[in-house]
């Protein structure tokens, strides 16, 4: 398989009152063709900015970039604006966190829907009304001539998660960015919403990056995880072999503050303590060395470098789980 | 949201403003007593006294019905014209500068403050007495080049007022999700702009060029009042500068164009609130 996607040395900081912000610290990361990629990591790990930045969305003066993405062989770092503007929607597509914001209030569902279609591949008014009814058969929407005509606060929150999905492929994008598609819908549609990326993504044979929190949500629908923190990645493998064979502290840790049903119900719920590094003052050993319960001297001083390991594994420790210490 | 669910007072407004808009379209064909014919047999006649005059004369004889009818035209196409290309500027101005943002917003933003800090009557004053005057006092400006001058003062008070709530409303749509969610579909800039800022846009600049509509109407009296308005007595404003000695012995002939005239800045007014109203409704909808 071809890489779609490369990302080599990104590196994304924001200019802030309180000095430079590094919100990613220097991520390579491969996507290849029709591969799905899941991204994990706590509240402020870079997650989200890593998937804008990947696709050249944040454009503040007050971010900067470093490092290179290419995009189906092209170097999305040196390319004009114009140029990275015409990979959006029919190279990449993004579906946002909040259905309820990311739809626009005063207009129909279908303007909004055939809006992408209109002016990115020059259809007709009449041809896009019809694929438009064809993209929202695809999300599974019933009656979706009359969800045309409908404005955004006519919908629910998973049937707007669904118009979302169905305008970010409007155009067939090769890569799709779900950035915590399911975070603001409650669990039982989250589910729905989750398996109908899939389905999709095998149907259209696209190759997706699904970022969240939850290793739950990427555990069944997913080839392979990077686990991020801090702005780096932290642990890299295939999905199975993550699971079976968890090297990174970190990722133990998220593993086991996810609820379990075995556990006693009058018993405190597994957290991780602490919290994130000020990401204005990085330090130099490892990120997670102040939280991590196997921490020794040589974390607090000295930064690790992200290791292979056998079946394409990758983690940044010095003392990995697995191995005896 | 339909007339019927209106309320009382709300209907009011609207039937008020419909028949104002009916005097400025069809008060010429309206058969009244030609405004500028005075009655020499009625003068000063009192509210109701006569049919011929149904709302009385003013001292010099002046019908004020055929006045009131009649100036309704002048006193609301110029404030309908200058709230119109004021807002039009203002809006693109305050909804581009914002959009982009960086130096032009800045630039902007400085420029309408400047203009905001000019009293409306200062600037129509300075602007009527510098291009609307003759140096000769014995030749007459024409009524049409004061009207000119009168609607590009009163335009550019408006344009800084809708620029900055067309700016404030565009800062914050700017932010949402959905443009993020549009520009990552390959939408270009303009076409971001006119889809999805302006239309959310619009219903702000709407309510709030509403109340615009009533204070230029007022301070269009006001300037009526100080000398430098439409001076021959055609405009609702002008009309209470001509009769303003007058108060001690026909109060009526000031009472009318004063309560017509208040009548349609309430009017303007309400309507501007059933607008916002709406607007808050359905934001909290969402």
């Amino acid at each position: 398989m071809s890489s779609l996607l490369s990302l080599s040395n990104l590196r994304i900081t924001f200019d802030t009152p309180r000095g430079q912000l590094a919100a990613v610290r220097g991520v390579d990361l491969e996507i290849l063709a029709g591969e799905s990629l899941g991204v994990v990591g706590e509240s402020g790990s870079g997650k989200t900015v890593l998937s804008r930045a990947s696709m050249g969305l944040l454009t503040m003066s007050t971010a900067h970039r470093s490092g290179t993405v290419v995009f189906d062989g092209q170097d999305l770092s040196t390319a004009s604006r114009e140029a990275v503007r015409d990979t959006w929607g029919t190279g990449m597509a993004m579906i946002f966190q909040d259905p309820m914001t990311a739809l626009n209030p005063v207009r129909r569902i279908g303007s909004q829907l055939s809006e992408g279609l209109r002016v990115r591949l020059g259809m007709s008014r009449k041809e896009a009304k019809k694929r438009s009814i064809e993209l929202l058969q695809l999300v599974r929407i019933p009656d979706p001539e009359k969800a045309l005509r409908k404005f955004p606060n006519q919908l629910s929150g998973g049937m707007r998660q669904r118009v979302m999905i169905a305008i970010a492929l409007a155009c067939n994008p090769k890569l799709l960015f779900a950035d915590e598609p399911t975070t603001a819908l409650d669990v039982t549609v989250q589910a729905q919403i989750l398996q109908l990326l899939s389905d999709l993504r095998q149907e259209l044979d696209m190759s997706m990056v699904l970022v969240t929190h939850d290793l739950g949500v990427v555990a069944g629908h997913t080839d392979k995880i990077a686990v991020m923190y801090a702005g780096e990645v932290v642990e890299y493998a295939e999905t199975k072999e993550l699971f079976a064979n968890v090297r990174m502290p970190y990722t133990e840790a998220l593993l086991n503050s996810i609820p379990r049903l075995d556990q006693k119900s009058s018993g405190r719920m597994a957290v991780i303590e602490g919290r994130l590094p000020d990401p204005t003052q990085p330090e130099p050993g490892c990120a997670f060395a102040s939280r991590c319960p196997y921490v020794q001297e040589k974390c607090q001083v000295e930064h690790p470098e992200l290791q292979k390991a056998d079946n394409g594994h990758q983690f940044r420790c010095h003392f990995p789980l697995g191995v005896a210490r | 949201m339909k007339f019927k669910q209106l309320g009382i007072f709300s209907k009011a407004s609207v039937i008020w403003l419909g028949i104002v808009m009916f005097m400025v379209v069809f008060g010429q064909w309206i058969p009244l007593p030609k405004p500028t014919n005075f009655d020499i047999d009625a003068m000063g006649v009192g509210l109701f006294d006569s049919l011929k005059h149904p709302l009385g004369t003013d001292s010099n004889g002046y019908d004020l019905l055929s006045n009131v009818i009649r100036g309704a035209r002048p006193s609301m196409l110029i404030s309908l014209i200058s709230v119109g290309i004021g807002g039009l500027i203002g809006s693109t101005l305050g909804i581009i500068s914002a959009y982009k943002r960086g130096k032009l917003d800045y630039i902007v933003n400085t420029l309408f403050n400047i203009v905001l800090s000019v009293p409306a009557l200062v600037l129509g004053l300075a602007l009527v007495a510098v291009l609307a005057t003759n140096p000769d006092p014995n030749i007459e400006v024409p009524t049409s080049r004061r009207v000119i001058v009168i609607i590009l003062s009163l335009t550019i008070v408006i344009i800084p007022i809708l620029g900055r709530i067309a700016r404030g409303a565009t800062l914050s749509w700017s932010n949402r999700e959905f443009v993020v969610a549009a520009r990552s579909m390959g939408m270009k800039d303009s076409q971001i702009i006119m889809k999805h800022i302006v239309p959310n846009v619009l219903p702000a600049i709407y309510a709030v060029a509403f109340l615009a509509i009533g204070v230029v109407i007022v301070v269009e009296g006001s300037l009526s009042l100080l000398g430098v308005g439409i001076v021959d007595g055609v405009s609702w404003g002008s009309m209470i500068a001509r009769v303003r000695g007058d108060l001690e012995y026909a109060p009526h002939s000031m009472i009318v164009p004063v309560v017509v005239l208040a009548l349609t800045v309430i009017a303007c007014n309400q309507l501007g609130d059933i607008l916002r109203s709406q607007l808050d409704s359905r934001e909290g909808r969402l």
